[in-house]
Protein backbone atom coordinates (compact mmCIF):
# COMPACT_ATOMS: atom_id res chain seq x y z
CA UNK A 1 0.00 0.00 0.00
CA UNK A 2 1.45 3.60 -0.73
CA UNK A 3 2.87 5.33 2.57
CA UNK A 4 1.21 8.45 0.60
CA UNK A 5 -2.33 9.55 0.33
CA UNK A 6 -3.45 12.33 -1.83
CA UNK A 7 -5.35 15.05 -0.40
CA UNK A 8 -5.39 18.19 -2.67
CA UNK A 9 -6.30 18.01 -6.32
CA UNK A 10 -3.85 19.79 -8.78
CA UNK A 11 -6.49 22.62 -9.24
CA UNK A 12 -6.89 22.93 -5.27
CA UNK A 13 -3.31 23.62 -5.15
CA UNK A 14 -3.10 26.01 -7.53
CA UNK A 15 -5.94 27.69 -6.55
CA UNK A 16 -3.79 27.50 -3.16
CA UNK A 17 -0.39 29.29 -4.91
CA UNK A 18 -2.46 32.03 -6.54
CA UNK A 19 -4.04 33.31 -3.53
CA UNK A 20 -0.95 33.00 -1.70
CA UNK A 21 0.85 34.89 -4.50
CA UNK A 22 -2.14 37.44 -4.79
CA UNK A 23 -1.90 37.85 -0.99
CA UNK A 24 1.35 38.73 -0.43
CA UNK A 25 0.97 41.37 -3.47
CA UNK A 26 -2.11 42.80 -2.46
CA UNK A 27 -0.66 43.36 1.45
CA UNK A 28 2.01 44.72 0.51
CA UNK A 29 0.74 47.20 -2.17
CA UNK A 30 -2.34 47.36 0.64
CA UNK A 31 -0.52 48.25 4.11
CA UNK A 32 2.03 50.46 2.18
CA UNK A 33 -0.89 52.68 1.43
CA UNK A 34 -2.32 51.98 4.63
CA UNK A 35 0.55 52.89 6.75
CA UNK A 36 1.17 56.09 4.29
CA UNK A 37 3.46 57.73 7.27
CA UNK A 38 5.71 54.71 8.22
CA UNK A 39 9.45 55.20 6.35
CA UNK A 40 8.70 51.20 5.35
CA UNK A 41 5.76 51.90 3.41
CA UNK A 42 7.37 55.27 1.91
CA UNK A 43 10.32 52.98 1.00
CA UNK A 44 8.19 50.43 -0.29
CA UNK A 45 6.16 52.54 -2.25
CA UNK A 46 9.41 54.80 -3.65
CA UNK A 47 10.91 51.23 -5.33
CA UNK A 48 8.15 50.02 -6.51
CA UNK A 49 7.57 53.36 -8.51
CA UNK A 50 5.24 55.48 -7.01
CA UNK A 51 1.89 55.69 -5.64
CA UNK A 52 0.18 55.57 -9.00
CA UNK A 53 1.98 52.05 -9.86
CA UNK A 54 0.95 50.80 -6.35
CA UNK A 55 -2.61 51.33 -6.82
CA UNK A 56 -2.23 50.02 -10.49
CA UNK A 57 -0.48 46.79 -8.92
CA UNK A 58 -2.89 46.83 -5.84
CA UNK A 59 -6.57 46.83 -8.06
CA UNK A 60 -5.03 44.23 -10.84
CA UNK A 61 -4.25 41.99 -8.10
CA UNK A 62 -7.44 42.61 -6.39
CA UNK A 63 -9.47 42.22 -9.90
CA UNK A 64 -7.64 38.61 -11.07
CA UNK A 65 -8.62 37.93 -6.82
CA UNK A 66 -11.58 38.30 -7.92
CA UNK A 67 -12.02 35.89 -10.78
CA UNK A 68 -10.43 33.36 -8.99
CA UNK A 69 -12.85 33.86 -6.01
CA UNK A 70 -15.55 33.89 -8.73
CA UNK A 71 -13.92 30.67 -10.42
CA UNK A 72 -13.26 29.02 -6.74
CA UNK A 73 -16.96 29.59 -5.87
CA UNK A 74 -18.60 28.42 -8.68
CA UNK A 75 -16.51 24.70 -9.10
CA UNK A 76 -17.17 24.10 -5.49
CA UNK A 77 -21.13 24.92 -5.99
CA UNK A 78 -20.86 22.75 -9.16
CA UNK A 79 -19.06 20.16 -7.98
CA UNK A 80 -21.50 19.59 -4.60
CA UNK A 81 -24.69 20.43 -6.24
CA UNK A 82 -24.07 17.47 -9.08
CA UNK A 83 -22.92 15.33 -5.92
CA UNK A 84 -19.77 15.02 -7.64
CA UNK A 85 -17.86 16.19 -4.34
CA UNK A 86 -18.71 16.07 -0.83
CA UNK A 87 -19.62 19.25 0.63
CA UNK A 88 -16.53 18.92 3.49
CA UNK A 89 -16.09 22.53 3.71
CA UNK A 90 -19.49 23.05 4.94
CA UNK A 91 -19.52 24.11 8.87
CA UNK A 92 -21.83 21.85 11.03
CA UNK A 93 -23.24 20.89 14.48
CA UNK A 94 -20.20 18.52 14.77
CA UNK A 95 -17.68 21.28 13.88
CA UNK A 96 -19.09 23.31 16.50
CA UNK A 97 -19.08 20.15 19.49
CA UNK A 98 -15.62 19.56 18.07
CA UNK A 99 -14.54 22.55 19.45
CA UNK A 100 -15.98 22.33 22.86
CA UNK A 101 -14.54 18.50 23.35
CA UNK A 102 -10.90 20.14 22.36
CA UNK A 103 -11.55 23.29 24.49
CA UNK A 104 -12.76 20.31 27.39
CA UNK A 105 -9.47 18.23 26.33
CA UNK A 106 -6.90 21.63 26.68
CA UNK A 107 -8.74 21.76 29.62
CA UNK A 108 -8.12 18.62 31.10
CA UNK A 109 -11.65 18.28 31.53
CA UNK A 110 -11.36 15.49 29.06
CA UNK A 111 -8.75 13.48 28.05
CA UNK A 112 -10.21 12.79 24.35
CA UNK A 113 -9.30 15.24 21.84
CA UNK A 114 -12.52 16.08 18.96
CA UNK A 115 -11.35 13.59 15.90
CA UNK A 116 -12.13 15.29 12.65
CA UNK A 117 -13.23 14.33 9.15
CA UNK A 118 -11.27 16.12 5.77
CA UNK A 119 -11.45 18.96 7.74
CA UNK A 120 -11.25 20.07 11.33
CA UNK A 121 -13.28 22.98 12.96
CA UNK A 122 -9.84 25.24 13.04
CA UNK A 123 -9.36 25.03 9.26
CA UNK A 124 -13.33 25.40 7.97
CA UNK A 125 -12.94 28.50 10.26
CA UNK A 126 -9.63 29.61 8.94
CA UNK A 127 -11.62 28.88 4.87
CA UNK A 128 -14.75 30.53 6.02
CA UNK A 129 -12.99 33.90 6.97
CA UNK A 130 -11.11 33.87 4.07
CA UNK A 131 -14.10 33.48 2.11
CA UNK A 132 -15.98 35.87 3.89
CA UNK A 133 -13.58 38.33 4.29
CA UNK A 134 -12.38 37.78 0.92
CA UNK A 135 -15.88 38.58 -0.43
CA UNK A 136 -16.23 41.70 1.91
CA UNK A 137 -12.55 43.12 0.30
CA UNK A 138 -14.13 42.39 -2.87
CA UNK A 139 -17.12 44.30 -2.42
CA UNK A 140 -15.57 47.20 -0.56
CA UNK A 141 -12.75 47.45 -2.70
CA UNK A 142 -14.71 47.90 -5.58
CA UNK A 143 -16.50 50.46 -3.81
CA UNK A 144 -13.26 52.25 -3.59
CA UNK A 145 -12.62 51.82 -6.80
CA UNK A 146 -15.92 53.33 -8.29
CA UNK A 147 -17.14 56.06 -5.80
CA UNK A 148 -18.87 57.37 -8.90
CA UNK A 149 -20.98 54.41 -9.85
CA UNK A 150 -21.97 53.27 -6.14
CA UNK A 151 -22.59 56.45 -4.83
CA UNK A 152 -25.55 56.29 -7.88
CA UNK A 153 -27.20 53.77 -5.41
CA UNK A 154 -25.86 54.31 -2.16
CA UNK A 155 -25.03 56.68 0.27
CA UNK A 156 -21.98 58.80 0.16
CA UNK A 157 -20.85 57.82 3.52
CA UNK A 158 -20.28 54.53 2.51
CA UNK A 159 -17.62 54.88 0.95
CA UNK A 160 -15.39 55.83 3.63
CA UNK A 161 -17.03 53.33 5.44
CA UNK A 162 -15.54 51.00 2.42
CA UNK A 163 -12.54 52.36 3.23
CA UNK A 164 -12.33 51.58 6.84
CA UNK A 165 -14.20 48.11 6.26
CA UNK A 166 -11.01 47.20 3.90
CA UNK A 167 -7.91 49.00 5.47
CA UNK A 168 -8.97 46.86 8.84
CA UNK A 169 -10.45 43.76 6.97
CA UNK A 170 -7.14 43.33 5.20
CA UNK A 171 -5.19 43.87 8.72
CA UNK A 172 -7.51 41.49 9.98
CA UNK A 173 -7.11 39.19 7.40
CA UNK A 174 -3.02 40.05 7.79
CA UNK A 175 -2.97 39.12 11.26
CA UNK A 176 -4.84 36.05 10.99
CA UNK A 177 -2.64 34.37 8.40
CA UNK A 178 0.42 35.41 10.32
CA UNK A 179 -0.49 34.02 13.53
CA UNK A 180 -2.82 31.28 12.83
CA UNK A 181 -2.02 29.65 9.48
CA UNK A 182 1.87 30.63 9.79
CA UNK A 183 1.32 28.68 13.08
CA UNK A 184 -0.85 25.64 12.13
CA UNK A 185 1.21 25.32 8.70
CA UNK A 186 4.91 25.98 9.88
CA UNK A 187 5.59 26.50 13.38
CA UNK A 188 3.19 24.36 14.96
CA UNK A 189 5.15 21.28 16.46
CA UNK A 190 3.40 18.81 14.44
CA UNK A 191 3.57 20.72 10.97
CA UNK A 192 7.31 21.94 11.81
CA UNK A 193 9.03 23.48 9.83
CA UNK A 194 6.54 23.02 6.92
CA UNK A 195 3.50 20.97 6.20
CA UNK A 196 4.40 20.76 2.18
CA UNK A 197 0.80 19.14 1.60
CA UNK A 198 -0.96 21.87 -0.05
CA UNK A 199 2.08 22.31 -2.24
CA UNK A 200 2.81 18.04 -2.96
CA UNK A 201 -0.79 17.26 -2.96
CA UNK A 202 0.40 14.38 -0.49
CA UNK A 203 -0.21 13.94 2.86
CA UNK A 204 1.21 10.86 4.43
CA UNK A 205 -0.74 8.12 5.75
CA UNK A 206 0.17 8.51 9.69
CA UNK A 207 -0.62 11.83 9.12
CA UNK A 208 -4.16 11.09 7.98
CA UNK A 209 -4.87 8.39 10.70
CA UNK A 210 -3.80 11.25 13.41
CA UNK A 211 -5.45 14.31 12.22
CA UNK A 212 -8.13 13.63 10.05
CA UNK A 213 -9.21 9.96 11.05
CA UNK A 214 -12.58 10.31 10.19
CA UNK A 215 -11.99 10.69 6.51
CA UNK A 216 -9.25 8.34 6.63
CA UNK A 217 -11.75 5.37 7.93
CA UNK A 218 -13.96 6.61 5.39
CA UNK A 219 -11.59 6.61 2.62
CA UNK A 220 -10.14 2.94 3.58
CA UNK A 221 -13.74 1.50 3.59
CA UNK A 222 -13.98 2.98 0.24
CA UNK A 223 -10.97 1.81 -0.96
CA UNK A 224 -11.72 -1.91 -0.02
CA UNK A 225 -14.91 -1.65 -1.68
CA UNK A 226 -13.93 0.01 -4.82
CA UNK A 227 -9.80 -0.26 -5.22
CA UNK A 228 -10.26 3.37 -6.02
CA UNK A 229 -8.16 6.40 -4.27
CA UNK A 230 -11.31 8.85 -3.34
CA UNK A 231 -13.83 11.09 -4.57
CA UNK A 232 -12.67 14.13 -5.48
CA UNK A 233 -13.10 16.68 -2.67
CA UNK A 234 -14.09 20.64 -2.32
CA UNK A 235 -13.13 23.17 -2.32
CA UNK B 1 59.58 88.17 3.04
CA UNK B 2 57.13 90.67 4.54
CA UNK B 3 58.98 93.06 4.36
CA UNK B 4 59.55 92.78 0.63
CA UNK B 5 55.42 92.24 0.39
CA UNK B 6 55.26 96.36 2.15
CA UNK B 7 57.89 97.27 -0.10
CA UNK B 8 55.61 95.81 -3.43
CA UNK B 9 52.38 97.42 -1.70
CA UNK B 10 54.30 100.95 -0.96
CA UNK B 11 55.42 101.34 -4.16
CA UNK B 12 52.09 99.92 -5.81
CA UNK B 13 50.08 102.33 -3.50
CA UNK B 14 52.43 105.17 -4.91
CA UNK B 15 51.98 104.66 -8.58
CA UNK B 16 47.97 104.54 -8.30
CA UNK B 17 48.02 108.01 -6.14
CA UNK B 18 50.34 109.26 -9.23
CA UNK B 19 48.66 108.17 -12.22
CA UNK B 20 45.19 108.50 -10.33
CA UNK B 21 46.01 112.16 -9.97
CA UNK B 22 47.13 112.70 -13.55
CA UNK B 23 44.40 110.54 -15.52
CA UNK B 24 41.49 111.62 -13.50
CA UNK B 25 41.20 115.40 -12.54
CA UNK B 26 38.81 115.82 -9.73
CA UNK B 27 35.55 115.03 -11.15
CA UNK B 28 32.95 118.19 -10.57
CA UNK B 29 30.30 117.58 -7.83
CA UNK B 30 27.16 115.71 -9.27
CA UNK B 31 24.37 118.32 -10.10
CA UNK B 32 22.64 118.74 -6.16
CA UNK B 33 18.35 118.31 -6.32
CA UNK B 34 17.59 122.09 -6.62
CA UNK B 35 19.62 122.13 -9.72
CA UNK B 36 17.52 119.17 -11.20
CA UNK B 37 14.46 120.56 -10.25
CA UNK B 38 15.41 123.97 -11.89
CA UNK B 39 13.80 122.04 -15.01
CA UNK B 40 11.73 119.15 -13.12
CA UNK B 41 10.38 121.20 -10.99
CA UNK B 42 8.31 123.04 -13.13
CA UNK B 43 4.66 121.24 -13.97
CA UNK B 44 4.63 122.02 -17.46
CA UNK B 45 8.15 120.90 -18.21
CA UNK B 46 7.61 117.63 -20.90
CA UNK B 47 10.07 115.79 -23.32
CA UNK B 48 9.76 114.35 -26.47
CA UNK B 49 9.97 110.91 -26.82
CA UNK B 50 11.03 109.16 -30.50
CA UNK B 51 7.26 108.00 -30.65
CA UNK B 52 5.47 111.63 -30.12
CA UNK B 53 4.76 111.35 -27.00
CA UNK B 54 5.65 114.58 -25.00
CA UNK B 55 6.11 113.03 -21.67
CA UNK B 56 6.01 114.96 -18.50
CA UNK B 57 9.39 114.90 -16.84
CA UNK B 58 7.83 116.94 -13.92
CA UNK B 59 9.07 115.82 -10.18
CA UNK B 60 7.04 116.99 -7.56
CA UNK B 61 9.67 117.86 -5.27
CA UNK B 62 7.10 117.68 -2.33
CA UNK B 63 6.39 114.27 -3.04
CA UNK B 64 9.26 113.08 -3.25
CA UNK B 65 10.60 114.66 0.37
CA UNK B 66 7.49 112.87 1.59
CA UNK B 67 8.56 109.44 -0.34
CA UNK B 68 10.51 106.63 1.62
CA UNK B 69 13.51 108.09 0.17
CA UNK B 70 12.62 111.72 1.07
CA UNK B 71 15.86 113.31 2.64
CA UNK B 72 18.31 110.15 1.88
CA UNK B 73 18.77 109.84 -1.94
CA UNK B 74 19.90 112.54 -4.15
CA UNK B 75 18.17 112.21 -7.70
CA UNK B 76 21.60 111.76 -8.85
CA UNK B 77 21.91 108.38 -6.93
CA UNK B 78 19.08 106.83 -8.83
CA UNK B 79 19.90 108.51 -12.69
CA UNK B 80 23.26 107.69 -12.34
CA UNK B 81 23.91 108.96 -15.82
CA UNK B 82 23.58 112.48 -15.25
CA UNK B 83 26.78 113.78 -14.31
CA UNK B 84 26.92 117.45 -14.90
CA UNK B 85 24.10 120.01 -16.17
CA UNK B 86 22.82 120.52 -18.46
CA UNK B 87 22.84 116.53 -19.10
CA UNK B 88 22.73 115.78 -23.24
CA UNK B 89 18.78 115.14 -24.30
CA UNK B 90 17.97 111.52 -23.48
CA UNK B 91 17.07 109.59 -26.24
CA UNK B 92 13.71 106.65 -25.63
CA UNK B 93 11.48 104.81 -28.06
CA UNK B 94 8.85 105.27 -25.35
CA UNK B 95 7.85 105.85 -21.66
CA UNK B 96 8.72 101.64 -21.51
CA UNK B 97 11.68 102.12 -22.89
CA UNK B 98 12.46 104.41 -20.10
CA UNK B 99 11.27 102.77 -17.28
CA UNK B 100 13.19 99.70 -18.69
CA UNK B 101 16.50 101.78 -18.66
CA UNK B 102 16.16 102.48 -15.00
CA UNK B 103 15.08 99.46 -13.04
CA UNK B 104 18.88 98.60 -12.79
CA UNK B 105 19.26 101.51 -10.35
CA UNK B 106 17.58 99.75 -7.96
CA UNK B 107 20.04 97.06 -7.46
CA UNK B 108 22.31 99.65 -6.07
CA UNK B 109 21.29 99.27 -3.09
CA UNK B 110 18.26 96.70 -2.92
CA UNK B 111 20.54 94.11 -4.38
CA UNK B 112 18.94 90.95 -2.31
CA UNK B 113 15.46 91.75 -3.86
CA UNK B 114 16.64 92.29 -7.39
CA UNK B 115 17.89 88.85 -7.65
CA UNK B 116 14.94 87.29 -6.04
CA UNK B 117 13.61 89.27 -8.99
CA UNK B 118 15.73 86.92 -11.29
CA UNK B 119 14.11 83.92 -9.93
CA UNK B 120 10.88 85.06 -10.62
CA UNK B 121 8.05 84.72 -13.53
CA UNK B 122 8.21 88.66 -14.33
CA UNK B 123 11.85 88.85 -14.99
CA UNK B 124 11.21 85.68 -16.91
CA UNK B 125 8.74 87.48 -19.16
CA UNK B 126 11.09 90.04 -19.17
CA UNK B 127 13.90 88.26 -20.13
CA UNK B 128 11.84 86.82 -23.48
CA UNK B 129 11.02 90.17 -24.52
CA UNK B 130 7.65 90.84 -23.07
CA UNK B 131 8.02 94.78 -21.99
CA UNK B 132 4.88 95.04 -20.02
CA UNK B 133 6.14 92.78 -17.58
CA UNK B 134 6.70 94.78 -14.24
CA UNK B 135 10.18 95.96 -12.84
CA UNK B 136 10.37 97.41 -9.51
CA UNK B 137 8.55 100.79 -10.21
CA UNK B 138 5.64 99.25 -11.67
CA UNK B 139 5.37 98.09 -8.28
CA UNK B 140 6.98 99.90 -6.00
CA UNK B 141 6.27 103.39 -8.19
CA UNK B 142 9.05 105.93 -8.60
CA UNK B 143 9.63 109.23 -7.13
CA UNK B 144 6.65 109.33 -4.71
CA UNK B 145 6.85 105.64 -3.45
CA UNK B 146 5.44 105.06 -0.29
CA UNK B 147 5.95 102.16 1.72
CA UNK B 148 4.80 99.01 -0.19
CA UNK B 149 2.51 97.08 2.78
CA UNK B 150 1.50 100.25 4.34
CA UNK B 151 -0.86 100.10 3.99
CA UNK B 152 -1.33 96.40 4.00
CA UNK B 153 -4.06 96.39 1.19
CA UNK B 154 -1.96 98.08 -0.72
CA UNK B 155 -0.08 95.19 -1.50
CA UNK B 156 -3.46 93.32 -3.19
CA UNK B 157 -4.21 96.50 -4.59
CA UNK B 158 -0.65 97.08 -6.49
CA UNK B 159 -1.06 93.33 -8.37
CA UNK B 160 -4.03 94.32 -9.18
CA UNK B 161 -3.36 96.59 -12.07
CA UNK B 162 -2.18 94.04 -14.04
CA UNK B 163 -3.98 91.04 -12.31
CA UNK B 164 -7.23 92.35 -12.80
CA UNK B 165 -9.78 89.09 -12.79
CA UNK B 166 -7.54 87.44 -10.14
CA UNK B 167 -7.65 91.00 -7.92
CA UNK B 168 -11.51 91.31 -8.79
CA UNK B 169 -11.71 87.58 -7.50
CA UNK B 170 -9.98 88.31 -4.34
CA UNK B 171 -11.77 91.38 -3.19
CA UNK B 172 -14.76 88.88 -3.19
CA UNK B 173 -13.09 86.43 -0.95
CA UNK B 174 -13.25 86.37 3.13
CA UNK B 175 -9.50 87.13 2.88
CA UNK B 176 -10.19 90.51 0.78
CA UNK B 177 -13.18 91.28 3.53
CA UNK B 178 -10.54 90.79 6.26
CA UNK B 179 -7.91 92.62 4.85
CA UNK B 180 -10.55 96.06 4.12
CA UNK B 181 -11.42 95.98 8.12
CA UNK B 182 -7.78 95.93 8.49
CA UNK B 183 -7.17 92.52 9.72
CA UNK B 184 -3.54 91.73 9.75
CA UNK B 185 -3.93 88.14 9.70
CA UNK B 186 -5.31 87.27 6.83
CA UNK B 187 -3.28 86.89 3.30
CA UNK B 188 -2.72 89.11 0.41
CA UNK B 189 -0.98 88.21 -2.72
CA UNK B 190 2.82 87.98 -1.70
CA UNK B 191 1.38 86.07 0.95
CA UNK B 192 1.24 83.09 -0.96
CA UNK B 193 2.62 84.20 -4.27
CA UNK B 194 5.97 85.91 -2.74
CA UNK B 195 7.11 89.65 -4.01
CA UNK B 196 10.22 89.72 -5.78
CA UNK B 197 10.51 85.71 -7.18
CA UNK B 198 7.08 84.49 -7.53
CA UNK B 199 7.16 81.13 -9.54
CA UNK B 200 4.79 80.14 -11.83
CA UNK B 201 1.84 78.95 -9.95
CA UNK B 202 0.63 77.17 -12.65
CA UNK B 203 3.09 74.08 -12.62
CA UNK B 204 2.55 70.96 -11.52
CA UNK B 205 5.11 71.74 -8.13
CA UNK B 206 2.89 74.64 -6.98
CA UNK B 207 0.05 73.12 -7.25
CA UNK B 208 1.61 69.81 -4.85
CA UNK B 209 2.63 73.07 -2.31
CA UNK B 210 -0.84 74.55 -1.84
CA UNK B 211 -1.54 72.63 0.63
CA UNK B 212 1.79 74.01 3.14
CA UNK B 213 0.69 77.67 1.85
CA UNK B 214 -2.79 77.28 3.19
CA UNK B 215 -1.61 74.98 6.24
CA UNK B 216 1.13 77.74 6.96
CA UNK B 217 -2.24 79.94 8.90
CA UNK B 218 -4.45 77.31 8.76
CA UNK B 219 -2.78 75.08 11.27
CA UNK B 220 -1.90 77.91 13.60
CA UNK B 221 -3.91 77.12 16.66
CA UNK B 222 -3.84 80.51 17.90
CA UNK B 223 -4.58 82.39 15.12
CA UNK B 224 -7.00 79.82 13.74
CA UNK B 225 -9.11 80.10 17.43
CA UNK B 226 -9.85 83.39 16.92
CA UNK B 227 -11.97 82.70 14.34
CA UNK B 228 -13.49 79.10 15.56
CA UNK B 229 -11.75 77.27 12.02
CA UNK B 230 -10.53 73.17 12.75
CA UNK B 231 -6.64 73.01 12.53
CA UNK B 232 -6.90 69.40 11.29
CA UNK B 233 -7.67 70.86 7.94
CA UNK B 234 -4.52 69.34 6.62
CA UNK B 235 -3.92 66.20 8.76
CA UNK B 236 -7.62 65.44 7.22
CA UNK B 237 -6.66 66.27 4.01
CA UNK B 238 -3.51 64.38 4.08
CA UNK B 239 -4.82 61.20 5.75
CA UNK B 240 -7.50 60.81 2.84
CA UNK B 241 -6.97 59.96 -0.65
CA UNK B 242 -6.23 63.25 -2.28
CA UNK B 243 -3.94 64.81 0.43
CA UNK B 244 -2.13 60.99 0.41
CA UNK B 245 -1.71 61.12 -3.40
CA UNK B 246 -0.64 64.51 -3.15
CA UNK B 247 2.10 63.57 -0.49
CA UNK B 248 3.57 60.93 -2.63
CA UNK B 249 3.26 62.87 -6.13
CA UNK B 250 5.10 65.36 -4.17
CA UNK B 251 8.02 62.64 -2.26
CA UNK B 252 8.15 61.48 -5.89
CA UNK B 253 8.83 64.27 -7.92
CA UNK B 254 7.36 62.20 -11.03
CA UNK B 255 4.48 63.95 -12.98
CA UNK B 256 1.21 62.31 -12.03
CA UNK B 257 -0.68 61.68 -15.23
CA UNK B 258 -3.17 63.45 -13.50
CA UNK B 259 -3.19 65.57 -10.92
CA UNK B 260 -5.46 65.29 -7.25
CA UNK B 261 -7.36 67.36 -5.76
CA UNK B 262 -5.75 70.08 -3.05
CA UNK B 263 -7.18 73.40 -0.88
CA UNK B 264 -8.05 75.50 -3.89
CA UNK B 265 -9.14 72.88 -6.43
CA UNK B 266 -12.62 72.90 -3.70
CA UNK B 267 -12.39 76.00 -1.71
CA UNK B 268 -11.65 78.53 -4.61
CA UNK B 269 -7.88 79.77 -5.62
CA UNK B 270 -8.80 83.59 -4.79
CA UNK B 271 -12.32 83.61 -4.45
CA UNK B 272 -12.38 81.49 -1.13
CA UNK B 273 -15.25 82.31 1.36
CA UNK B 274 -16.14 81.75 4.61
CA UNK B 275 -16.61 77.54 4.32
CA UNK B 276 -20.43 78.09 5.86
CA UNK B 277 -21.28 81.33 4.27
CA UNK B 278 -24.54 80.68 1.61
CA UNK B 279 -22.42 81.35 -1.41
CA UNK B 280 -19.62 78.64 0.18
CA UNK B 281 -18.52 76.71 -2.70
CA UNK B 282 -17.88 73.88 -0.41
CA UNK B 283 -21.17 73.92 1.96
CA UNK B 284 -23.07 70.47 0.48
CA UNK B 285 -25.43 72.37 -2.16
CA UNK B 286 -22.17 73.61 -3.71
CA UNK B 287 -19.98 70.87 -3.23
CA UNK B 288 -21.20 68.17 -5.74
CA UNK B 289 -20.58 70.66 -8.56
CA UNK B 290 -16.25 70.76 -7.39
CA UNK B 291 -16.80 66.95 -6.95
CA UNK B 292 -17.80 66.72 -10.64
CA UNK B 293 -14.83 69.02 -12.00
CA UNK B 294 -13.16 66.20 -11.66
CA UNK B 295 -15.18 63.61 -10.69
CA UNK B 296 -17.20 63.03 -14.37
CA UNK B 297 -20.90 61.94 -13.97
CA UNK B 298 -21.13 61.80 -10.06
CA UNK B 299 -24.35 61.93 -8.34
CA UNK B 300 -25.77 64.05 -5.80
CA UNK B 301 -24.60 61.37 -3.17
CA UNK B 302 -21.06 61.49 -4.08
CA UNK B 303 -19.86 64.48 -2.38
CA UNK B 304 -21.23 63.02 0.91
CA UNK B 305 -18.04 60.70 0.04
CA UNK B 306 -16.09 63.50 1.68
CA UNK B 307 -16.37 63.75 5.72
CA UNK B 308 -15.79 67.49 5.33
CA UNK B 309 -12.28 67.78 7.16
CA UNK B 310 -13.86 66.21 10.19
CA UNK B 311 -12.40 63.23 12.42
CA UNK B 312 -15.59 60.43 12.15
CA UNK B 313 -17.87 60.85 14.92
CA UNK B 314 -21.47 59.95 16.23
CA UNK B 315 -22.22 63.54 14.65
CA UNK B 316 -19.76 63.63 11.89
CA UNK B 317 -20.04 60.57 9.76
CA UNK B 318 -21.35 58.09 12.18
CA UNK B 319 -21.00 54.90 10.03
CA UNK B 320 -17.29 55.45 9.61
CA UNK B 321 -17.31 55.66 13.06
CA UNK B 322 -18.85 52.93 13.96
CA UNK B 323 -17.20 51.01 11.52
CA UNK B 324 -13.64 52.13 13.19
CA UNK B 325 -14.98 51.15 16.83
CA UNK B 326 -16.24 47.31 15.72
CA UNK B 327 -13.07 46.61 14.09
CA UNK B 328 -11.17 48.14 17.50
CA UNK B 329 -12.93 45.61 19.03
CA UNK B 330 -13.33 42.74 16.28
CA UNK B 331 -9.69 42.70 15.53
CA UNK B 332 -8.42 42.15 18.66
CA UNK B 333 -11.15 39.92 19.84
CA UNK B 334 -10.36 37.74 16.81
CA UNK B 335 -6.75 37.56 16.91
CA UNK B 336 -6.59 37.33 20.93
CA UNK B 337 -8.83 34.37 20.50
CA UNK B 338 -6.94 32.23 18.13
CA UNK B 339 -3.94 32.94 20.61
CA UNK B 340 -5.54 31.78 23.14
CA UNK B 341 -5.94 28.74 21.32
CA UNK B 342 -2.82 28.02 20.21
CA UNK B 343 -1.37 28.55 23.30
CA UNK B 344 -3.60 26.38 24.70
CA UNK B 345 -3.21 23.70 21.95
CA UNK B 346 0.76 24.23 23.12
CA UNK B 347 0.19 23.82 26.54
CA UNK B 348 -1.77 20.34 26.07
CA UNK B 349 1.10 19.03 24.17
CA UNK B 350 3.54 19.92 26.79
CA UNK B 351 1.36 18.18 29.48
CA UNK B 352 1.13 15.75 27.66
CA UNK B 353 4.70 14.64 26.94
Amino acid sequence: MNEYIQRFSVRQRIEHFTVMVLFLMLGLTGFAQKFFDAPWAVWTITMIGGIDRVRWLHRAAGITFTVFAIFHISIGLFMVLTRRSRPSMIASRKDFLDAITQLRYYLRISDKPASFDRFDYRQKFEYWGMVLGGMLMIATGFMLLYPVIVTRFLPGQFIPVARVAHSNEGLLAFLIVIIWHVFNAHLSPEAFPFDPSIFTGKVTREYMEKEHPLEYARIMGQTEEKQEAQTHEVP
Amino acid sequence: MSRKLFQYLAVLVGLMIVTGVHAAPAAPDPPSNDDCLKCHGKPEATAKLADGEAMSIYVDSDSFAHSVHGGKLACTNCHTNITALPHPPRQFKDRRAMSLAYYESCKQCHFAEYTRLLDGVHYAALEKGKEKAPTCVDCHGSHAMGHPARPRMHISETCAKCHTGVGAAYAKSAHAAGLAKGNPDVPVCTDCHRAHDNSNPMTTASHLRISDLCAHCHTNEKLMAKYGISTDVLTTYLSDFHGLTASFYRSEGLKPAQLTATCTDCHGVHDITWVKGPGSGVIKANLLLRCQHCHKGAGPNFSSAWMGHYEPSLRHAPLVYLAKLFYMFFIPFVVGGLVIQILLHLWRMVVNI
